[in-house]
């Protein structure tokens, strides 16, 4: 690091780099969220299925999110794993008003938090109660029961309620998270 | 009873306890208020959306309310009386227009609703057959009054009881009414001609020409009057029309209408009738031993449920490959395809409450429901590809997801024939004497049968003659003589020079006793000594077994055994009653001394 970069870093101009992974089931508002959080000249009109992963890039006051979009859907769930390791806070989004599925979230939830590049680490997760625009959305009070989020004990998590196509309850949640990559960084 | 020991032990191996389970519980209310049968189950994504949605054509609490009902996810969507009982729901794609929206076809009494888009599109109705030529005269009577309805009644009846065409639906209800309701029945109704329609009994759908997974597809009825009818999947006209011996319960069709298929028909008489494309009647027949209660097909197999609680495969030729028992009767049977295995399997609904899956033989997974299993679904529903829909008995429903890192493995290495069967045994060469042997056999096949025949008569005979004379002369140890019926066991005990023997003398007789009984041994006196060589029998009650014993020593050094003759008799008769022959073991204690 260079004497200028120090410089800049010290007085706040140049702001740190952390990798986030942005996971979630197929159809539950990944890309939706990530697009909102864009300055909004760099926002996409219209969000299509996610193939693989896409990397996004936004800022928020004091950090420079660089975001692992990860595609939800079920052929490629098994990439997730593999960016596990990079990842230094996790997002996870779940869909409310999918009540069937919500098995599903959970299931690869616990896979997630099992799974040996994330178990002994203590990296924060923020969770989004997706879509609470929907009619027979769950409230996130009851979303994070049905995920058994309580028995998460060794990591920082925090539940949002979110509307990602209005986006609302999307500052909160990374408000949050940038407070926690902070306090863990010092 | 092994069988049902080890297919006990399967099912421990293949169900799995709750952490490692290869499904997730999504849904369960035991209160949906669902009855109906896996024929009337579809999964489809009618409106476009990706959501795939589930068709239930209802038959309602006791089949009273028939409805059709659309859910999302666990909530149903729209709901609509039907007018009478489903008998079946498909869905298919009408047309190559976009959007691609499947349109949903239910068959119910004589006619099949075709939706789309949830919406009534067409109803299609059976054509009509011709009446009876004698029930349309006596309607005709009685529209000119000239009988009164007890007479049609009784002549309709008549009708019902010989004829060969069965009465219309307008007869057979006049025939159910009291007397009272007659009349305002006939003077309501005689003015109408009668009409005479078959009901659908069984409809699935067939591609049309292309084999493609979103190609048009044609509708394939089956009818209560024996016949298979293929549609056109635009304009509802008849392509195709096949006749059964007996009417068909189960369809199960693969290839396509245009190019190839082949049709596979369970009907009520217990067979399962396969037709081919161009043929107007059936071209194999399996015939099975007991009802069938499901068909299914899974890539090249048939496999037929029976009442006889055991599911059977069949190759498209009708040839039986295997069968499986299962542990309580089925209810029923569809396909479970997961696409992105490849994988293939049956699911059997049973009465315990068990759903067990199997591919071929073997079995794969066994789910545990709490209530009997009356229909079942597998595909993709909402946005989950692996959904398992079940109802059951009690108008419940469960949805259960397949994991995505569940993998089906075939329980036990009960796969293919035994190991042994593989092992190559070493069969000595074919001798010349072997062979001449053969060559004997094969042409003097009868004269040899002859002689066999001869010499075991004769053995017979003589087995019979030598028990007769034993009989005669008494030399056996049961008396059946009407005054004394005895019974007589002796037994040796030690190792000698002195040996115990003891004789259990019994009286077999049902209520009399006997007395004035002796029993005398012959024996040779150079080599053995007996105290009492013949001493009287005590009163012999019946039923009770009397042991006697005595001593016996062995005089000889050298080694001999010979045989003690033991003899009961009657005071005052020579012939004996019973005898014995006692084979003495050597004495051991005096060839050791």
């Amino acid at each position: 690091m260079g004497l200028l970069d120090r410089l800049s870093g010290l007085l706040g101009l140049k702001k740190k780099e952390v990798h986030v992974l942005c996971l979630g089931l197929d159809n539950s508002g990944k890309t939706t969220i990530i697009n909102k959080l864009k300055p909004s000249n760099a926002q996409s009109q219209d969000i299509v299925p996610t193939i693989g992963f896409s990397i996004e890039k936004f800022k928020s006051s004091s950090l420079s999110f660089t975001v692992f979009d990860m595609s939800g859907q079920g052929r490629y769930r098994n990439l997730w794993e593999h960016y596990y390791k990079e990842g230094q806070a996790i997002i996870f989004v779940i869909d409310s008003s999918d009540r069937l599925r919500m098995v599903v979230a959970k299931e690869e939830l616990d896979t997630l938090l099992n799974h040996p590049d994330i178990k002994h680490r203590r990296i924060p997760i923020l969770f989004f109660a997706n879509k609470m625009d929907l009619r027979d959305a769950v409230t996130s009070v009851k979303v994070s029961q049905l995920l058994c989020l309580e028995n998460i004990k060794d990591k920082p998590w925090h539940i949002c309620a979110s509307d990602a196509i209005k986006g609302e309850g999307l500052q909160e949640g990374v408000d949050w998270l940038q407070d926690q990559i902070q306090a863990v960084k010092t | 009873m092994a069988a049902a020991s080890s297919s006990d032990s399967d099912s421990g191996r293949a169900e799995s306890n709750e952490a490692s389970s290869k499904w997730l519980d999504a849904h369960y209310d035991p209160m949906a208020n669902i009855h109906t049968f896996s024929s009337c189950l579809a999964l489809a994504d009618l409106h476009g959306d990706g959501e795939y949605k589930l068709v239930v054509g209802d038959l309602g609490p006791g089949g009273q309310h028939p409805r059709l009902k659309v859910l999302k996810g666990p909530t149903v969507l729209t709901e609509s009386p039907l007018p009478a009982l489903p008998a079946a729901a498909a869905t298919f794609l009408m047309e190559q227009h976009e959007p691609r929206t499947p349109a949903l076809a239910l068959a119910s009494g004589p006619c099949v609703y075709v939706y789309k888009n949830l919406r009534p599109y067409f109803k299609f109705s059976l054509p009509q057959l011709p009446p009876n030529p004698l029930e349309q005269d006596l309607w005709n009577q009685a529209k000119e009054d000239r009988i009164d309805p007890l007479t049609l009644k009784e002549m309709l009846e008549g009708i019902r009881e010989k004829a060969e065409v069965p009465l219309s639906v307008q007869s057979l209800r006049f025939l159910q009414l009291e007397l009272s309701e007659m009349e305002a029945f006939v003077s309501q109704h005689k003015s109408r001609s009668i009409k005479r329609q078959t009901v659908i009994t069984t409809m699935t759908t067939l591609k049309k020409n292309l084999a493609d997974e979103d190609a048009v597809s044609c509708l394939v009825l089956g009818t209560e009057n024996k016949e298979l009818l293929v549609l056109d999947p635009e304009a509802f006209t008849i392509l195709a029309k096949m006749s059964l011996p007996s009417v068909p319960v189960f369809l199960e069709v693969s290839g396509q209408f245009d190019v190839e298929f082949r049709l596979a028909a369970a009907c009520r008489n217990g067979n399962v009738y396969i037709l081919r494309r161009d043929s107007k009647h059936p071209k194999y027949c399996i015939e099975l031993s007991a009802q069938p209660v499901g068909l299914v097909r899974v890539h090249k197999v048939l496999v037929v449920g029976s009442t006889q609680e055991s599911l059977h495969g069949f190759t498209h030729k009708g040839r039986k490959l295997w069968t499986v028992q299962m542990p309580a009767s089925i209810l029923t049977m569809n396909l479970l395809e997961q696409r992105s295995r490849g994988l293939q399997a049956v699911m059997a609904g049973l009465a315990n409450g068990e759903v067990r899956i199997y591919h071929d033989k073997a079995l794969l997974n066994v789910i545990r429901t709490p209530d009997a299993v009356t229909s079942l679904c597998f595909g993709r529903y909402g946005r989950e590809d692996n959904t398992l829909i079940i109802t059951t008995r009690g108008g419940g429903l469960i949805i259960k997801i397949l994991k995505r890192t569940a993998v089906f493995v075939e329980a036990g290495g009960v796969v293919g024939p035994p190991p042994a069967q593989a092992m190559k045994l070493s069969v000595p060469r074919k001798t010349r004497l072997y062979v001449d042997q053969t060559l004997r056999e094969r042409e003097a096949g009868t004269a040899m049968h002859r002689t066999f025949q001869t010499d075991l008569h004769l053995l017979r005979l003589r087995a019979a003659r030598a028990y007769v004379r034993a009989l005669e002369s008494s030399l056996n140890p049961v008396s059946v003589t009407a005054r004394e019926p005895l019974k007589l066991h002796a037994v040796v005990q030690g190792l000698g020079p002195t040996f115990k023997l003891t004789l259990h003398l019994q009286n077999t007789s049902a209520a009399r006793p006997i007395l004035g009984l002796l029993v005398c041994f012959l024996y040779n006196e150079v080599l053995y000594a007996l105290p009492r060589a013949f001493f009287k029998v005590p009163l012999l009650v019946p039923g009770l077994i009397y042991p006697l014993e005595t001593f016996v020593e062995s005089l000889s050094d050298k080694g001999i055994s010979d045989i003690i003759k033991v003899l009961v008799l009657r005071e005052g008769q020579s012939a004996p009653l019973l005898s014995a022959h006692i084979n003495m073991p050597v004495s051991e204690g005096l060839a050791a001394a």
